[in-house]
C-alpha cells in the first residue's frame, strides 16, 4: 500500500512539475505575443499599460480576497501611493525612480497593514464599508494636501526612466512594464499552490484549524494585505512612469470595483484568472469600438452571468471542458485496450 | 450656523432615513446588507427625471413608475441573483456580498447605458409651496420630502405590528431558525422585505433627486451613506434609521462648516472604525424580545 | 515519567453555568489519558482550554514545566495539535494540501516565518520538502490517494485526514476530541494503530471519545467528567467498575444517558 501510495503521488509531483513548465512557458509565450501585439502603436501601448496597472491591482487583490476571503476595498489608495511615489521621487528629489516603486511598495504595504491592524476584528459587509471609507477619506487626502499631492491638479511633467545612463522609450518601458505582470502572477500564482498558499486557504474555511495548527491567522492576514497593497502600488507607480502624471482621479473608487469582478469572471482558481479578467475588462471597455458606451454594462451582466452560472470563472469552465475531454479521450483508449485484448 | 442649514439636515437627514430604512427591511427579513438599495434608488430617480425631461410625462406617473420599477429591480436581485447564490454556497457571507456589489455596478452602468452618463435634475413635487416659519423658509420639496418620511416610517411601523407579514418579519429578524422551525413562510417573507426596501429607497430616490440633481454614480455614495445611517442608528426599532440618518446629515453639515470639507470624509472613517472596533451595536439596540 | 502536560485549577462558566469547573490534569510522555463523559460535561469544553480556543477564565497551564498561554497558534508551537469534534477541513483542497498545512505550519510561525514562506512560495511551491512527514503520515494511516478533494470524503475518512493533519504537525501533545465518531472499522484500527504508535514515540494523548470500549482499550488513565467536575481519575479498569461511572452512564444523575 504504501509503495503504491508513494508511486503514485510521486507520478503526480512529476505531473505537476511539468505542467508547471508548460504554465510558465505558455503564459510568457502570451506575454511576448501581447508585447508584439503592442509595438509601436500609441493606442495598442495604452491598452497594454492599462491591462497591466488592472492586472497588478488584481493580482494585488488576489491574495487576501480571492484567497484568504477578506474583501478590503482600500486599493484604489494603495495604487494612488504607488503613482504618487513616482510623482514626489520624480519632481522632488534627484533619486533614480526604481526607488519610487519600492518606497511606494513599502508605504502602501504598512499603511495596508495598519488599516487591516485597525479593522482586524470585521469581516464580509462590515470590512468592505470600512476599507471603502478609507478609500474615500484617501482621495478627500490627496484633494487637501496641496503641498505635497498638488491637490486637484496632481503632479505632471514625471521625467521618464533611465536605466544603465540611457533614457528608456515608452515602446520598451511598456514590454518591461507586461514584463513584471508575468512575473508577479507567476509568482502570486506560485504562493497559491504553495504551503503558504495552502494555510491561506485554508483560513477562509477553518480559520479554527490554521490556528490549532500552529499558524497565526491575523498575522497571516496582515502579511498578504501588505503583500497585495504593494503589488498594487507597483501597478500604479508603472502606470504613472508611463503617463508621466498622476491625478486624484488618475485611480478611483470606480476602479477598485472592477477589481473585484476581475478574478470572478477570469477565473479565482488560479491568479492568471485576475491576469485574464483585467484583459477582458480593458477589451470591454476600451477596445472594441462596437459595444461604445455600453462596454461596462455589458461587463457587468458578464459578472452576473458568471457568478451564476460558472462561478469557476472562464478559466475554471476551460479547465473543466479539458477534464471532460480528458476523460472522454481517457475512456475511448481504455475501451479500445479492453477490445483489444483476447 | 444659518436656519436655512438646519433645513438642509432635515432634509438630507429624512433622505438618509428612508435609504436605512431600506436597509432595515432587508436585515431583518434576510440578516444581510443589500448594498444595490443605493443605485435602485439613483435608478428610481433617473428613471423619472428621464421620463419627465425626454419623454414629456407628468410628473405623478412618472414617479410611480421609478417607484415600482426600483421595487422590481429588488425583487429581482433577491429572484434572480442572491437566492440562488446563497442555496449554492451554503449562505455564507462573502457571496451575498459580491453578489449584491456586482448588481450594484450592473444597475449603475444600465442606468448609464440607459438615460446617459450625465447629472440629471429632478422636479419638485411642490414647486408653487413654501412654508414661512418667520425664521426661516421651507420650499415645497423639502415640505414633500419630510411628509413621505413621516408617512413612510409609520406606514413601515404600523405594517410590521398590525399585518401578519410585517410581523412575522419581525419574528424572522428577531431568530431566524426559530421563526424556520415554526414553520413560517421565511422565504416569502423575505421577499416582502425585499420589495418593500426597494419601494422605500426608490421613493427616497424621487425625493433626493429633486433637491441634489442625479447621475448613474450617484447610488454609490447613498449606498455608503444609508449604511453608515442605520450602522449608527441601529436596527432596536423602526425609527432608529431615522434617527441615525438624522445623525449622519447633521455630522455632514455641521462637520465641514466647521472643519473643512476633507475633514468630513476623515471624521466618517475615524467614527467608523472606532464604531466598529468597539463594536456596539448602534445607538438604539434591539431588545431581547422573549 | 516526565510530565508533560499540566494544568491545576481550570475553570470555565458560560452566564453562571460552569462548564468547565476546577479541573486539574497531568499528563506524562508516552501516556494515554482517555477524557469521557456523558453529551455536556465539559469534555470539548477542557481540549479548547487546553489547546487555546477558548480562554479559560481561572487556571493555569504548562508544558514541560513552561507557562502555556496565548492563542491556539502559539500553543501548536508548543508542541500541541488537536483535532475537532466536527472536522475542520478546508474542503475544496485536498487530502494532500489538509496533511501539509500541518506539516508546514511550523515553517510559517511568527512575521519572519509568514514573510519566509510567502517569498519560499514564489519559489519552491511544491513544498516537497514535507513529502517526508506527509509519505510518513499517510502511510500510518492509509490515506489512499492523497490527490482527493477533502469534500468528497465521508466523514469517516475526513477524520483520518484531520488526525493526519494533526500527526504531521509532530507534536508532543496530541488532543482527539472524538475522533471514532463516524469513522468506519477500517478508521477505527488506523486511528488506534496511529495513536499506539506516537504513544511509542513519547508523545502525550488525550483521548475525548463517547465509545467507553475504545476509549478502555487505547488508554493507561481515565478522567471521568460530570457537571464540568473531574469525579474519577485512575485505571481504566477500576473506572469501569466504579460506583461513578455506574452513576454518570447508567444512575438517575438526571443528565442524558449515553451509552
Amino acid at each position: 500500500m504504501s509503495a503504491v501510495t508513494a508511486r503514485k503521488s510521486s507520478g503526480a509531483l512529476g505531473w505537476a512539475r511539468s505542467a508547471e513548465t508548460g504554465r510558465i512557458l505558455g503564459t510568457l509565450a502570451l506575454t511576448l505575443g501581447v508585447i508584439a501585439w503592442a509595438g509601436a502603436d500609441l493606442f495598442r501601448q495604452d491598452l497594454a499599460l492599462l491591462g497591466a496597472t488592472y492586472a497588478l491591482l488584481a493580482l494585488g487583490m488576489y491574495l487576501p480576497f480571492n484567497l484568504a476571503g477578506a474583501l478590503s476595498l482600500a486599493y484604489s489608495a494603495y495604487v494612488a501611493i504607488g503613482g504618487y511615489a513616482v510623482g514626489l521621487v520624480a519632481t522632488k528629489t534627484g533619486w533614480p525612480l526604481p526607488l519610487a516603486y519600492l518606497l511606494g511598495a513599502v508605504a502602501s504595504a504598512a499603511l495596508a497593514v495598519l488599516l487591516g491592524f485597525a479593522t482586524r476584528r470585521l469581516s464580509g459587509f462590515y470590512l468592505a464599508a470600512v476599507t471603502l471609507l478609507f478609500g474615500v477619506a484617501f482621495q478627500s487626502f490627496l484633494l487637501d494636501a496641496k503641498d505635497i499631492t498638488g491637490g486637484a491638479l496632481g503632479i505632471g511633467s514625471i521625467r521618464p526612466l533611465t536605466l544603465f545612463g540611457s533614457e528608456l522609450d515608452r515602446r520598451t518601458f511598456i514590454a518591461l512594464t507586461l514584463l513584471a505582470v508575468w512575473i508577479v502572477a507567476v509568482a502570486v500564482d506560485r504562493v497559491r499552490r504553495s504551503p503558504f498558499g495552502v494555510a491561506l486557504q485554508s483560513s477562509r474555511d477553518v480559520p479554527a484549524a490554521v490556528e490549532a495548527a500552529g499558524v497565526g491567522v491575523p498575522a497571516m492576514r496582515l502579511t498578504v494585505l501588505g503583500a497585495g497593497a504593494a503589488i498594487a502600488s507597483l501597478g500604479g507607480g508603472l502606470f504613472t512612469t508611463a503617463n508621466q502624471t498622476i491625478g486624484p482621479d488618475t485611480f478611483t473608487l470606480h476602479l477598485v470595483m472592477l477589481a473585484i469582478f476581475m478574478p470572478l469572471l477570469g477565473g479565482q482558481g488560479s491568479a492568471w484568472g485576475a491576469v485574464l479578467g483585467a484583459v477582458l475588462v480593458v477589451e470591454l471597455t476600451f477596445n472594441l469600438q462596437i459595444f461604445e458606451r455600453s462596454g461596462s454594462l455589458i461587463f457587468g451582466v458578464a459578472v452576473l452571468a458568471v457568478l451564476l452560472i460558472a462561478p469557476g470563472g472562464i478559466l475554471g469552465f476551460a479547465g473543466q471542458a479539458t477534464r471532460w475531454l480528458r476523460g472522454r479521450l481517457a475512456r475511448g483508449k481504455g475501451a479500445q485496450e479492453k477490445g483489444a485484448r483476447p | 450656523m444659518s436656519a436655512q442649514l438646519w433645513v438642509s439636515v432635515v432634509q438630507i437627514g429624512c433622505f438618509f432615513g428612508l435609504v436605512a430604512l431600506g436597509y432595515y427591511l432587508v436585515l431583518e427579513g434576510a440578516d444581510f446588507f443589500n448594498f444595490a438599495l443605493g443605485p435602485f434608488a439613483m435608478f428610481s430617480g433617473l428613471t423619472a427625471s428621464w421620463l419627465m425631461a425626454e419623454q414629456g410625462w407628468p410628473l405623478g406617473l412618472a414617479a410611480v413608475l421609478g417607484i415600482a420599477i426600483a421595487a422590481v429591480l429588488a425583487v429581482v436581485t433577491e429572484v434572480a441573483l442572491v437566492r440562488p447564490i446563497d442555496a449554492r454556497t451554503g449562505g455564507g457571507e462573502l457571496p451575498s456580498l459580491i453578489a449584491v456589489v456586482a448588481v450594484l455596478f450592473a444597475v449603475e452602468q444600465l442606468a448609464g447605458t440607459l438615460f446617459g452618463r450625465q447629472l440629471m435634475p429632478g422636479r419638485s413635487w411642490l414647486p408653487h409651496t413654501s412654508l414661512d416659519l418667520g425664521f426661516v423658509t421651507v420650499d415645497g420639496q423639502t415640505l414633500a420630502l419630510v411628509f413621505c418620511t413621516v408617512v413612510a416610517f409609520t406606514g413601515v411601523w404600523l405594517w410590521m405590528r398590525k399585518s401578519r407579514y410585517g410581523r412575522i418579519l419581525r419574528a424572522v429578524g428577531s431568530n431566524r431558525e426559530a421563526a424556520k422551525t415554526l414553520g413560517m413562510p421565511v422565504g416569502r417573507v423575505r421577499l416582502v422585505a425585499f420589495a418593500l426596501a426597494g419601494g422605500v429607497v426608490g421613493l427616497a430616490g424621487q425625493l433626493f433627486a429633486a433637491k441634489a440633481g442625479v447621475s448613474f454614480q450617484s447610488g454609490f455614495g447613498w449606498a455608503l451613506s444609508g449604511f453608515l445611517a442605520l450602522v449608527i442608528g441601529g436596527t432596536g426599532s423602526v425609527w432608529a434609521p431615522l434617527a441615525g440618518g438624522m445623525l449622519l446629515a447633521l455630522a455632514q453639515t455641521l462637520v465641514p462648516y466647521y472643519l473643512g470639507s476633507a475633514s468630513l470624509d476623515y471624521a466618517v472613517l475615524a467614527v467608523a472604525i472606532l464604531f466598529f472596533a468597539l463594536r456596539p451595536s448602534g445607538l438604539f439596540v434591539r431588545k431581547v424580545r422573549v | 515519567m516526565t510530565v508533560l502536560l499540566e494544568g491545576a485549577g481550570l475553570g470555565k462558566s458560560y452566564g453562571g453555568v460552569h462548564a468547565v469547573d476546577d479541573v486539574s490534569l497531568r499528563l506524562s510522555a508516552g501516556e494515554v489519558l482517555g477524557l469521557i463523559g456523558p453529551n455536556g460535561a465539559g469534555k470539548t469544553t477542557l481540549v479548547d482550554l487546553l489547546d487555546g480556543a477558548q480562554p479559560a477564565d481561572s487556571g493555569t497551564l504548562s508544558i514541560r514545566g513552561r507557562r502555556l498561554t496565548g492563542p491556539p497558534s502559539r500553543r501548536a508551537r508548543a508542541g500541541l495539535a488537536r483535532t475537532f469534534q466536527h472536522p475542520h477541513l478546508a474542503l475544496d483542497l485536498t487530502v494532500r494540501e489538509n496533511v501539509l498545512l500541518g506539516a508546514a505550519a511550523p515553517k510559517l510561525a511568527g512575521v519572519g516565518g509568514l514573510l519566509g514562506g510567502l517569498v519560499a512560495g514564489a519559489f519552491r511551491p511544491s513544498g516537497s520538502r514535507f513529502d517526508g512527514t506527509l509519505h510518513r503520515v499517510a502511510e500510518a494511516l492509509d490515506l489512499g490517494d492523497l490527490r482527493r478533494r477533502c469534500g468528497d470524503l465521508t466523514l469517516g475518512e475526513q477524520r483520518l485526514v484531520e488526525v493526519a493533519r494533526a500527526l504531521a504537525q509532530e507534536p508532543s501533545v496530541l488532543l482527539l476530541d472524538e475522533p471514532f465518531a463516524g469513522a468506519d472499522a477500517a478508521g477505527i484500527a488506523a486511528i488506534s494503530a496511529a495513536v499506539r504508535a506516537v504513544r511509542e514515540q513519547g508523545c502525550g494523548i488525550i483521548l475525548v471519545d463517547h465509545n467507553v470500549d475504545i476509549v478502555a482499550s487505547l488508554v493507561d488513565r481515565i478522567m471521568l467528567l460530570r457537571f464540568g467536575s473531574v469525579v474519577f481519575d485512575g485505571d481504566p479498569a477500576e473506572c469501569m467498575a466504579s460506583p461513578e461511572m455506574q452513576d454518570v452512564y447508567f444512575g438517575t444523575g438526571g443528565e442524558r444517558v449515553v451509552p
